[in-house]
């Protein structure tokens, strides 16, 4: 990676471009359901959303290739869209928004404890 | 049957390598394959996810092979780090279900 699109975030979008086209691509439903990929994912973002990249394309690979196949969205990834993004997102990754908070009230609280004297 | 999804979770995994290790094969196939097993629940993004998973822990090779319409599709093999996880897998099976068994004929 260049260190000018480190800087500007320039390759990012570039490659939501391209995501964005092969989106349009896709039958209604799908569209649809990468909507609601993006959106469950993006509390899996780190500052960049760097991390999601690799996931995304991922997805909507899968997206595109069941597509093909001729099957809906629905057949595809049921009714948990959340669950699925969870498992995409799990793992060393997945680290996001929600774990940095979670550990900033833990270090909080244990601070205050401290100042209590427990 | 319905609502098998919270105690197939830890299974699933296993169920895919023991497909995966039959032959090479794709997400849908797979799918289909638990489907026709009576896991009518399973859906394509399940086995993806986990698909991802097994990739990730270098357990299968993959393959991208064109298909007649759409993106290539990913093939999944098992390597040699996955045979073992498979066979480790049905040593767990097999603990845990006879384990579960003897609590059912009372513990005996």
């Amino acid at each position: 990676m260049k260190f000018w699109d480190t800087i500007t975030g320039s390759d990012l979008t570039r490659e939501w471009k391209a995501f964005e086209v092969r989106v349009g691509a896709l039958p209604a439903d799908h569209r649809a359901a990468w909507e609601q990929i993006t959106g469950h994912l993006s509390s899996y973002s780190d500052f960049t959303g760097r991390n999601l990249m690799p996931i995304l394309d991922g997805a909507l690979g899968l997206l595109e290739e069941t597509a093909a196949d001729a099957q809906s969205a629905r057949e595809v990834l049921g009714d948990d869209i959340e669950g699925f993004c969870a498992a995409l997102a799990g793992g060393e990754r997945g680290r996001g928004y929600r774990d940095r908070w979670r550990q900033q009230l833990n270090r909080n609280v244990a601070r205050k404890l401290k100042q209590l004297g427990g | 049957m319905d609502g098998l999804t919270e105690m197939l979770k830890g299974t699933l995994e296993g169920c895919v390598l023991e497909i995966v290790g039959g032959e090479e094969t794709y997400g849908y196939a797979i799918t289909r394959r638990l489907n026709e097993l009576g896991f009518a629940e399973v859906v394509e993004g399940t086995v993806y996810a986990i698909l991802l998973r097994l990739e990730k822990n270098g357990l299968v090779q993959v393959t991208k092979r064109p298909s007649e319409q759409g993106p290539p599709r990913k093939f999944y093999a098992l390597n040699d780090a996955g045979r073992e996880e498979l066979a480790r897998f049905w040593a767990k099976w097999e603990y845990v279900t006879s384990r579960i068994d003897k609590l059912k004929e009372g513990g005996k």
